[in-house]
């Protein structure tokens, strides 16, 4: 199997931009991924591009990975839009890693794009839904944040997790995302106004959803022999998961858990020849509080049921033994959705390079990835490790 | 835009939609909702046979929708101010989705009985949509 390197990347700007089109924030990410790289790439010589995209609003639902690509000066290189919900870009990195791998590319392009905050609020409704099951899920009423606060519910039940658990991650979320230039929430929150905060789908409240944005992201691939060419400072994908489980969380044998997570999670440590123990740091896929909770039992962080007091411990926090969500994650950050799991990425790359400016915690040499679609439909999750193999 | 559900996609399921009619596994004896595709606990494909459960069973999981309910929901939300919906474990075995019905939505918690009952669900395109919620047993 070929070794496959991340050789740079960069997100947009994550908010609300009604003067950029999906077009013109995807050309940011890109010139930014491109500015990222150590050496000079010809954008021409990129062999693949993956393009993750929901879709929020219906703007361009057929070919939105060309309509993008073609925008930035790569007309006539493969392009394939992803759709995995929230995990479309984590999927979409993970097609560019098994595209390097197998000698199909030397160069791959793997990114998203979203806009969701220039519909009305009826039309942002519909479509916040559509990632839950839609023939049964949805029609019992539920919402997104309602099929995570039943996960809420059962986890409180079962393990003894309270309010103070749940807000605690937007507190530390926040405080993360304040020194995040780039973050659609730049603002700290005071345990109080986080536990205080209205009423979304109790037991979960303003505070422990994420924000629907606007962004994009990109990262760039690279074999060997590339990314040589390219830097002397290289980023390895050391450990590449991907799985996928029923997409109603009714169907699933645990409320308080995402199995596709830990599968996903069992092939990229095992691919990296690591555990759990050996992350440094992490990106988890935060869109609500509780599945923050729920990522680090998953990923082996801490013991089923015990994520609330690990967090509270301030393990996860930037002094902790193993940050979590140092951009601030996707409660700070912002969540535009196909640009997230790309976006992660390219959080671990500036951290593990040292480029991550007031937020940067030193001495950070192996992080982890995590990008949930739906309710855990989907997930991907990536090892990524300092220097040559 | 959105989800859409067409009419024969929803007339197609009507014995799941008014009495949350099951699949029993040939296979390996578990119970999957609705009752198509593979069992959700041994993965066996084509082995699901009907059952008609009662619609009786306990609630394992309970929210309260205060707000974000998507366009085809939000007439109910206004007029209730709140929706509850809840994943119940019904007595023959399958875990279901639910919205409740005939009660405070917020008096109902993990844990309590409930049973079916056919109710309006919503409208599409003119047409009245009819289907189970669970209220509390008496």
């Amino acid at each position: 199997m070929r070794e496959v390197y991340l050789v740079g990347a960069a997100q947009s700007a994550f908010g609300s931009f009604p003067d950029e089109s999906y077009r013109s924030l995807f050309a940011a990410a890109f010139e930014r991924a491109l500015d990222s790289v150590d050496g000079d790439v010809d954008r021409t010589s990129i062999d693949e591009a993956y393009v993750g995209s929901l879709g929020v609003g219906g703007r361009q639902l057929g070919l939105s990975g060309p309509a993008v690509t073609e925008h930035v000066g790569l007309d006539g290189t493969s392009c394939t839009r992803i759709e995995n919900a929230c995990a479309a870009s984590g999927s979409a990195f993970r097609q560019g890693v098994l595209a390097v791998r197998a000698g199909a590319a030397d160069l791959a392009l793997a990114g998203g794009v979203e806009v969701m905050t220039d519909t009305s609020g009826e039309r942002t409704r519909e479509w916040l839904g559509v990632s839950g099951e839609t023939e049964w899920e949805r029609m019992a009423g539920t919402t997104f944040a309602g099929v995570y606060a039943h996960m809420a519910d059962a986890h409180m039940a079962e393990h003894g997790t309270t309010r103070e658990h749940l807000s605690s991650v937007a507190v530390k979320n926040h405080a993360n995302g304040a020194n995040n230039p780039d973050a659609h929430l730049q603002f700290e929150t005071t345990l109080d106004d986080a536990m205080d905060a209205a009423t979304v789908a109790d037991p979960l409240n303003l505070f422990d959803c994420c924000p629907t944005s606007d962004g994009a992201s990109v990262a760039l691939l690279a074999s060997r022999e590339t990314a040589e060419e390219l830097t002397d400072d290289p980023i390895r994908v050391t450990g590449s998961g991907q799985a996928s489980s029923r997409v109603g969380l009714f169907q699933r044998p645990s409320l308080t858990s995402i199995p596709a997570t830990g599968d996903a999670a069992d092939q990229a440590y095992d691919e990296a020849g690591v555990g759990p123990e050996d992350v440094d740091f992490a990106e988890v896929h935060d869109c609500f509080s509780i599945a923050e909770l729920v990522a680090c039992e998953d990923l082996g962080f801490c013991d089923a049921g015990e994520a609330g007091e690990y967090v509270l411990s301030g393990a996860t926090e930037p002094d902790g033994e193993r940050p979590v969500n140092l951009s601030g994650g996707l409660k700070s950050k912002g969540h535009p959705i196909g640009a997230t799991g790309t976006g992660q990425i390219a959080e671990v790359y500036k951290q593990l390079r040292g480029e991550a400016g007031e937020r940067q915690v030193d001495g950070l040499h192996r992080g982890l990835t995590h990008n949930v679609g739906g309710s855990g439909g989907a997930v991907a999750v990536h090892v990524f490790e300092e220097g040559w193999a | 835009m959105g989800a859409y559900l067409s009419v024969p996609s929803w007339v197609r399921n009507l014995d799941s939609r008014y009495r949350f009619v099951l699949g029993e596994c040939t296979e390996c004896g578990g119970y999957t909702f609705p009752p198509e595709g593979a069992c959700v606990e041994c993965n066996a494909v084509g082995t699901l046979e009907p059952v008609e459960p009662a619609g009786t069973g306990e609630v394992v999981a309970q929210t309260v929708i205060e707000s974000g309910a998507p366009p085809e929901f939000a007439a109910l939300l206004d007029a209730q101010g709140a929706i509850g919906v809840v994943l119940v474990e019904l007595d023959e075995g399958a875990r279901v989705p639910g919205m409740l019905t005939d009660c405070d939505p917020r008096e109902v918690a993990r844990g309590d009985r409930v049973e079916s009952v056919v109710r309006r669900i919503y409208e599409q395109e003119g047409i009245v949509r009819y289907g189970a919620k669970f209220r509390p047993e008496p």
